[in-house]
């Protein structure tokens, strides 16, 4: 509880403003998106424009004009996913390589702490605050189809299956800075790295909406595991999006603990 | 029956990649006892404790703490240590009274004992207002000592503590080790600092280069350390021999010598010299290792 008290300390600022951003980035999308109907318009506009062009705005972007499509379009903004991600890397990428390199953890490791505790500790107390995000994002969401439109149980539903894979995403970022993290010494290199890795797997991903030559690269690509649009038109389930996730922050996580476990302090 | 020593390192050998570290080092501190490790910066004093911990893993070699193995008994072994890192830092963020508190619950403090220690080190309820990063460097390094000591652990490990502490916080650590000495707890002080090595230690490890080239009581150590004689001659003298001494470097009438023995025949020798300056300085921990090797050699 210590620990977790001491991140909380130490991120608090940028927690709540990602908390607080986001839950409101939802609030008003769903409130602006939705108050006019203007997709007759916005159709007829998409329909003079060039094939490419249409296909760059992407499948999602007609159904973004509805209120189930505006719901799932503002949990996969990418100021939504940045901000998240920013969280999911500094926490490990800080206490672990970053620490190393402070001497800080050479401290706390003279403490009778196992390595493995305090490496689990660190990593739930990233995924609760992870959570407490999206759940606030997610209320958010519900809140705002509430008060403008009409929540139904099937919306309500989706929209908490849609922050559950969004919750799974920032997690395996976490896993894999963390794996990272546990070779490391020094905190913004590993910073650089998670994200540098994030940003070639969703521009991959983006570029293989657009060219056919790159749709081999899909099951690979992690942004394939999390498409909330597809989710809430039930194009795509989310059993198969949290499987996969699971088992690659899984395999992260071990791995990082066994190198965490086995490597010098600082290294 | 014969006690068991607190610490015990076999064949310890450390390699970074290809760079060694240290190399099969051997040594005993038993229980009672504050054990000096002796050595310039980048000697493997601080990759040797950080190996007694289990925060560096040997390439090789055994360490036993309180006869368990540092490896398998890890935490039961770090729960009985208090460990003062070189160069101590703390979270920049907290307050001192925060991280005070922080190590506090990380370890079974004594909340008395940390009170004391806040007060023989005088460590203002300013300074614990404060965050850590805007502490001075011998106020930080007052709470590293004050969290080290707090718990009363039988095995404290110091690694450089004087580094940051005006003299007379120095002198109340050196009083502070004795103390937690006579109530039986063994220290395992590590330094580059001769003289303050030879104000609290029984016995000394001399490391150097990552290899043990000495160890050796106090008394073992003065007998063997060696002084610097500098002295300039009025005018030339013919077959100039020095008994016990060894020539360093002469520069026309300048002569410098390294003295390791019997210093009466020396002055005897001197006395008969036409001397116009002499001097004898501190030699630095350098000549004396180096001395080791030749006297070794």
């Amino acid at each position: 509880m210590a620990y977790f008290h001491f991140i909380w300390k130490s991120h608090r600022s940028f927690l709540l403003f990602s908390m607080v951003f986001v839950s409101l980035f939802q609030f008003l999308i769903l409130k602006i998106v939705t108050t006019f109907d203007y997709s007759a318009v916005i159709k007829f506009m998409l329909q003079q424009l060039p094939d490419d062009v249409q296909s760059m705005l992407g499948e999602g972007f007609l159904s973004l004009l509805t209120v189930n499509g505006a719901a799932a379009f503002g949990l996969n903004h990418p100021l939504v996913l940045v901000i998240l991600s920013i969280g999911a890397i500094m926490i490990p990428s800080r206490h672990i390589a970053g620490e190393a390199e402070t001497g800080t953890l050479e401290l706390v490791l003279s403490f009778p702490v196992k390595r493995t505790r305090l490496l689990l500790n660190l990593y739930l107390s990233g995924v609760v605050f992870l959570f407490l995000t999206i759940f606030f994002a997610v209320c958010a969401s519900l809140l705002s189809i509430h008060i403008f439109h009409q929540l139904t149980t099937a919306l309500a539903v989706k929209m908490a299956l849609i922050g559950c894979n969004l919750w799974l995403l920032t997690v395996f970022i976490m896993s894999l800075t963390t794996l990272i993290s546990s070779f490391e010494k020094e905190g913004n290199r590993v910073g650089i790295r998670a994200a540098g890795i994030m940003l070639v797997f969703y521009l991959l991903y983006y570029l293989s909406t657009l060219w056919k030559a790159l749709e081999f690269t899909r099951p690979f690509n992690i942004f394939t595991y999390y498409q909330p649009e597809k989710l809430m038109s039930g194009q795509r389930s989310f059993l198969l999006n949290g499987g996969v996730l699971s088992v690659l922050i899984l395999l992260c996580l071990f791995a990082g603990m066994i190198q965490f476990n086995h490597r010098d302090i600082p290294g | 029956m014969e006690q068991q020593p607190v610490i015990s390192v076999h064949h310890l050998t450390k390699y970074y990649g290809s760079a060694l570290g240290v190399t099969d080092i051997n040594f005993t501190v038993n229980r009672g006892e504050i054990f000096g490790f002796l050595g310039p910066n980048g000697a493997g004093k601080t990759s040797t404790i950080r190996m007694l911990l289990d925060l560096l893993r040997p390439s090789s070699g055994k360490i036993t703490l309180f006869g368990c193995d540092i490896y398998t008994h890890s935490v039961e072994i770090r729960r009985r240590c208090g460990y003062l890192p070189g160069n101590f830092s703390a979270y920049g963020n907290m307050t001192g009274a925060d991280f005070l508190r922080f190590a506090a619950s990380m370890r079974k403090a004594d909340s008395r004992l940390q009170a004391d220690l806040i007060d023989r080190f005088q460590v203002l309820p300013d300074n614990l207002a404060q965050k850590v990063k805007h502490l001075s460097h011998g106020t930080l390094q007052k709470l590293g000592i004050i969290q080290a000591f707090f718990h009363q652990p039988e095995l404290l490990i110091l690694d450089e503590p004087t580094i940051g502490l005006d003299p007379l916080m120095q002198e109340e650590l050196y009083r502070l080790l004795l103390e937690n000495q006579r109530a039986g707890r063994t220290i395992f002080f590590s330094s580059h600092n001769l003289p303050e090595v030879e104000k609290v230690c029984q016995r000394i490890a001399i490391i150097r280069q990552g290899a043990l080239v000495a160890l050796e009581t106090l008394a073992g150590l003065k007998k063997k350390k060696l002084k610097r004689l500098r002295f300039t001659l009025s005018h030339a003298v013919p077959d100039l021999e020095m008994p016990e001494a060894e020539l360093v470097s002469r520069e026309s009438l300048d002569y410098e010598y390294v003295v390791g023995g019997d210093i009466q025949m020396l002055l005897q020798r001197l006395s008969t010299l036409p001397i116009e300056d002499l001097t004898f300085p501190e030699p630095d921990l350098e000549e004396v290792f180096m001395a080791y090797y030749r006297k070794e050699a």
